[in-house]
């Protein structure tokens, strides 16, 4: 099975890349997306005060 | 003659650095007109394969913003290195770690756990986490592997120049680029802003006074007039560098140090906590106890954007 | 006394940090107190030698 990889995906905010595999005919078997990035602010926004919450969140995105 | 090239990058990050150079608004024509840009996530569609391809440093300028907290992340920030003639760590995360080095309070297992398994706004009933390999029916799919600890940039890969703020403001954008374009870089390891303190360039009265309590914001109504140190409002301008025109001050919020040390400080939440037992009026137990008490987050609020770049680097993790 | 501030603030911090409150230790000797100083050391020296290196290093990326 050929496997085409688009790395990084782009005109977005954040990081991803597409894997494509095609089968013999050259079809499209199946397609994954994958997100190779984790920044953790679930975990390390726990014990901040809540005051600076809304200094810190808006970092999880800046679009 | 040809054009020299520019490429941007964003590893742990939020996007908002490669806004703020959006941000020149039609200055960015200019640039274009000055540079090529071969490389750049957010606005143009180059691979990783096209920047493997290049020729070794023929890559003039690279922008490279965000932390480092994976292999991806590590490998292309060598990848740009090697391809690139000057190096910028653009951007309070590559310069200090930022706001995502707040995870070196924590762990890769801890917060894999808490994404995944534990978060209440998650539907996970497999329980699945990510794994470096996974194989499916089609072949095998991989991932980076995330680090315990978050880095700079630096500690990765030669820096040449610095560019600081959460994010950089448009004018320090275009005062690099300028620099750039007249050939009048500074030496190398400069940092591009100013080499003072934030309260050098704050134009808040000062009145070199002590205070007897530190409040938090909901306990008082502050003058915008005057020094927020000064009214009990714990503010990291004494241990910032300046160069940001005071805008979080301006809008009345104290500053929380996204510019970094100001030159000569090696840590910059070492000097804050110094700043901060230096105003306080107190000598008696009591009084000491309680202005510790008043200080509800000395590390995450001295070391908010400096996590990766401090003395201390991360919590230490117990040993297992 | 500046210092008498700094070291319970500095504790708080460090106790963020995962660092034990038992290697900072705040005294005060005056010149003329040889003996007492030795004393401290040794004690100091021993409580921190009980405690062992720092869990967990402070510049890899794991751990």
């Amino acid at each position: 099975m050929v496997k085409i990889s688009i790395d990084p995906i782009t005109r977005l905010e954040g990081h991803g890349k597409i894997e494509i595999f095609l089968n013999s005919d050259g079809d499209v078997q199946n397609t994954y997306l994958q997100i190779p990035e984790l920044r953790g602010f679930e975990k390390f926004c726990e014990g901040r005060p809540v005051e600076e919450l809304p200094r810190i969140v808006p970092r999880i995105c800046g679009v | 003659m040809a054009k020299p090239k520019l490429a941007l990058y964003w590893a742990a990050a939020c996007g908002g650095c490669d806004v703020a150079v959006l941000d020149t608004n039609e200055k960015i024509l200019d640039i274009a007109n000055l540079v090529d840009i071969v490389f750049w996530p957010i606005a143009v569609d180059f691979k990783y394969h096209h920047v493997r391809a290049m020729a070794n440093k023929s890559i003039d300028l690279c922008l490279f913003n965000g932390a480092i907290r994976s292999t991806e992340q590590e490998e292309i920030a060598k990848l740009l290195r090697e391809k690139s003639k000057v190096m910028v760590a653009f951007g309070a995360c590559a310069c200090f770690g930022g706001i995502p080095a707040l995870a070196n309070f924590t762990s890769r297992a801890d917060i894999l756990q808490r994404v995944y398994q534990e978060a209440p706004s998650n539907s996970n009933e497999q329980k699945t986490v990510p794994l470096l390999k996974t194989k499916v029916t089609e072949g095998e799919l991989d991932l980076p592997e995330l680090f315990d600890t978050v880095l700079t940039l630096e500690q990765v890969v030669p820096v040449e120049y610095f560019v600081p703020g959460c994010p950089p403001p448009v004018d320090l954008i275009l005062k690099l680029v300028d620099l750039y374009a007249t050939g009048k870089l500074p030496p190398v390891g400069a940092v591009i802003a100013s080499d003072k303190t934030l309260c050098d360039e704050c134009d808040r009265t000062k009145e070199e006074k002590k205070i007897t309590r530190f409040y938090r914001p909901h306990e008082i109504i502050t003058d915008p007039k005057k020094c927020l140190l000064e009214q009990g409002i714990i503010c990291c301008g004494p241990a910032t560098r300046g160069g940001c025109g005071m805008r979080c001050v301006k809008a009345n919020m104290p500053c929380r140090g996204c510019f970094g040390p100001p030159a000569g400080v090696i840590d910059q939440g070492a000097k804050m906590l110094s700043a901060i037992a230096s105003i306080y009026q107190g000598d008696g137990t009591e009084a000491i106890n309680r202005m510790v008490e008043e200080v509800v987050d000395p590390a995450g609020t001295f070391y908010r954007f400096g996590m990766a770049d401090s003395m201390l680097k991360r919590k230490r993790l117990q040993k297992t | 006394m500046k210092t008498a501030r700094r070291i319970p603030l500095l504790k708080k911090m460090l106790s963020q940090f995962g660092i034990e409150d038992e290697r900072i230790r705040l005294d005060w000797v005056s010149a003329s107190e040889g003996d007492r100083f030795a004393t401290i050391v040794n004690e100091m020296t021993e409580q921190v030698r009980k405690l062992g290196p720092f869990s967990g290093n402070g510049g890899g990326k794991n751990g």
